[in-house]
């Protein structure tokens, strides 16, 4: 009985830590990958934006899921918490990792809150006119989204 | 008095001279503003990239004062004119320099910008032809150099107030009214007809190649029915 207990136990413990380990939260974010995560979330909302446009310009035929799907991959990009991506020491390419953030990043808080936050407000605004269909009400929250992006590149991209 | 004076610029060149100004002015102010006004700022760069064509011809076959040969801005010139020598009419040899720059900096800015994006929803024509560092490496030319337009559009700005207040002297009215007021200079000549349908068929050319519609339209595969996800 005892013996039986003691293997219980045993297992148990085993378990207990080895589910501990495997139910680690989310992996420790490299820098590198923290510099590759943001640019692809950008590149892909650029992608996503290049849609939208050959829509609204005429180059595609509007179409209205898709110009509503390319507005959730912007909306929920901007506002899936890029804040994070921004590790210190990104400002600078680590192995073929190269990025161009200006090293201004780090140092105005104040402005990247600002022009980021603009961006959030952007790309819900763009989303909620995706979802009328009202073509206008897209143009106008399109180029407010293309402005906002601006906004930070001026400030923090590179030239 | 009318005897006084001779046609200095002709229409060609005044036309040139104001929408050049107009085209880059309000590119500047598009390219700024970003936003839907990227789609403007393509169409007013492609106006702009057009101009140096057009004046590149009248630089050798227009009318006298319009030609490089007759402004063309020697050390010795420069010289002189800071001296307070030179006698001249049309561009004096300081001016020279700023036409001749300008000219050059809108032929660099618009040729980078035709292979430039602004990584949010806006490529130049030629975007596709190279790989993408290459079209940021263009697009940081594109941003930067645009400061030397700056630079040169308040020279010039500079250059009209000191003439009108210290020299008493009106740029701006001959550019309108092509008429310059004054006596013993050599009259226009040259420029014809010839001249001015080849310098705008090169102008058109120019822009058209530049507007990159002749290039074959992308390719789209089409979306097999497994892969329409
Ligand atoms: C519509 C929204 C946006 C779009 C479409 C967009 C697009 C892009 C693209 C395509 C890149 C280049 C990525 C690469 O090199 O592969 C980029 C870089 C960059 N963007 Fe944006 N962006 C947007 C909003 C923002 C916002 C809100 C910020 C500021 C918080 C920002 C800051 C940056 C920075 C700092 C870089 C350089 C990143 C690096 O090289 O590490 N962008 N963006
Ligand atoms: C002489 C003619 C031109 C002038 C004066 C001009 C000027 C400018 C200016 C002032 C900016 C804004 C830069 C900034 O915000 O720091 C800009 C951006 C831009 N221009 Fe031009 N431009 C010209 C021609 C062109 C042409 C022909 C094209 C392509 C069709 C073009 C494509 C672009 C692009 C893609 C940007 C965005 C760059 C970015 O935001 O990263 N430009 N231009």
């Amino acid at each position: 009985m005892l013996h039986r207990f003691k293997q219980g136990l045993a297992v148990s413990i085993l378990l207990a830590v080895s589910g501990s380990v495997l139910a680690q939260q989310l992996p420790q974010l490299k820098p590198e990958e923290a510099t590759r995560y943001r640019k692809a979330g950008y590149a892909f909302a650029n992608r996503n934006m290049l849609k939208i446009k050959a829509m609204l310009d005429g180059s595609l035929p509007y179409n209205k899921d898709q110009v509503l799907a390319a507005a959730t991959v912007i909306n929920s990009t901007v506002n899936s918490g890029m804040g994070a991506l921004y590790l210190p020491g990104t400002e600078k390419d680590i192995g073929s990792e190269k990025t161009r953030l200006k090293p201004e990043f780090f140092t105005q808080p104040d402005k990247v809150k600002e022009v980021a936050g603009a961006c959030r407000t952007a790309g819900s605004k763009l989303a909620t006119a995706a979802a009328s269909s009202n073509q206008a009400q897209v143009r106008v929250a399109f180029d407010d989204m293309g402005k906002a992006g601006k906004g930070c590149h001026d400030a923090f991209r590179k030239d | 008095m009318t005897a006084a004076r001779i046609r200095l610029w002709e229409l060609p060149i005044r036309i040139f001279h104001w929408s050049l100004a107009a085209a880059v002015l309000s590119a500047i102010a598009s390219g700024l503003t970003g936003g839907n006004w990227m789609i403007w700022h393509q169409r007013l760069g492609l106006v702009a990239v057009g101009r140096p064509a057009f004046r590149l011809v009248w630089g050798f076959a227009g009318p006298t004062h319009a030609r490089f040969s007759s402004f063309w801005p020697t050390p010795g010139k420069v010289a002189a004119y800071l001296r307070g020598a030179w006698r001249g009419i049309g561009h004096n040899p300081l001016a020279a320099l700023s036409v001749l720059a300008l000219l050059g900096t809108v032929a660099f800015q618009a040729s980078r910008g035709l292979l430039a994006n602004d990584d949010i929803a806006f490529n130049g024509p030629f975007y596709a032809l190279i790989d993408k560092a290459t079209n940021d490496a263009a697009t940081g030319w594109h941003r930067t150099a645009v400061n030397v337009l700056y630079l040169l559009v308040a020279r010039q700005v500079a250059a009209i107030a000191f003439h009108a207040r210290i020299k008493r002297q009106n740029l701006i009215r001959p550019m309108i009214t092509g008429w310059h007021e004054g006596q013993g200079a050599q009259p226009t000549c040259g420029g014809s007809r010839h001249t001015l349908a080849f310098s705008l068929a090169l102008a058109l050319l120019v822009v058209y190649a530049a507007s990159g519609t002749w290039l074959p339209a992308p390719v789209t595969p089409a979306t097999s029915p497994t892969m329409d996800w």
